[in-house]
């Protein structure tokens, strides 16, 4: 995946054919994150922390089901993902707008933590690689590299840096 | 033109302390990132940008305390507001939570 061009708040990336299938396949994996995964506080002192956690934890739910439904929608649409009629390039054309791209780095980071969480959440990035383990390591990995081309991509427009 | 209210004052009623309404007894809520090994540190910095509206600098500081202090304290709101920033940063994935300010 590399970007063609940003402008006219639209970006613009080439995958080539195992890239997005690569691409497909890993957006087809989300959500990795289980539900009620994270707590809204860590001590506890929260008003109705119960309701709250409850609220919290529906809201993130909805989310997901609205991610579900968006990323369906995302897959099937034959102008997303266009291929490139060229005599070199069998490629394809990925085009986003910026909201699009935001949406796409949270599933992305859903998919790469969710899959480090089934790998039992390790401290060290090493790990030892068998069958059970590397469709894991494959998503947390491919989901990383997908999502480090986005960022490198709004990096483009990047605000200067204060003095 | 509005009129300007002149003061009604009530002889034998003497304002104190307690007549005043509780404006700074609201606790506080501490919205705080954690430190995981599995975000990256680019990711966090936009994401902080996105949701605080922060720019850049201010977004890589809090990155780096996150990573390498364990945590970092983002903001300091009340209940709601600190409720909608810990969704917001769930939503992204990041760890997040919020602490009563003590």
């Amino acid at each position: 995946m590399r970007l063609l061009r940003a402008s006219k708040g639209n970006y613009q990336f080439h995958l080539g054919q195992r890239e997005k299938h690569v691409f497909c396949e890993l957006l087809g994996l989300y959500p990795c994150i289980p539900p009620a995964h994270q707590p809204l506080s860590k001590n506890g002192k929260v008003p109705d922390g119960e309701l709250n956690q409850h609220l919290l934890d529906e809201a993130l739910a909805e989310q997901r089901a609205d991610n579900q439904n968006q990323l369906k929608v995302f897959l099937s649409d034959p102008l997303r993902l266009v291929p490139i009629q060229k005599e070199h390039d069998r490629g394809f054309r990925l085009t986003l707008s910026p909201a699009e791209l935001e949406w796409l780095l949270q599933i992305l980071n859903d998919i790469r933590v969710g899959s480090w969480l089934r790998l039992g959440s390790p401290e060290e990035p090493r790990l030892v690689l068998d069958a059970a383990t590397m469709p894991h390591v494959w998503a947390m990995e491919a989901s990383g590299h997908f999502q480090m081309q986005l960022l490198a991509a709004v990096g483009e427009d990047r605000d200067p840096p204060s003095l | 033109m509005a009129e300007i209210a002149t003061p009604e004052v009530r002889p034998g009623k003497v304002e104190t302390v307690e007549d005043k309404p509780e404006l700074t007894l609201e606790p506080g809520y501490l919205v705080i990132c954690w430190n995981d090994p599995v975000n990256f540190m680019d990711y966090v910095t936009h994401v902080f940008q996105r949701v605080f509206g922060w720019a850049r600098v201010k977004a890589e500081l809090h990155m780096l305390q996150v990573h390498e202090q364990g945590k970092s304290v983002l903001t300091r709101e009340g209940l709601e507001k600190a409720e909608h920033y810990v969704h917001q940063l769930q939503k992204h994935s990041l760890h997040a939570t919020m602490e009563r300010d003590e």
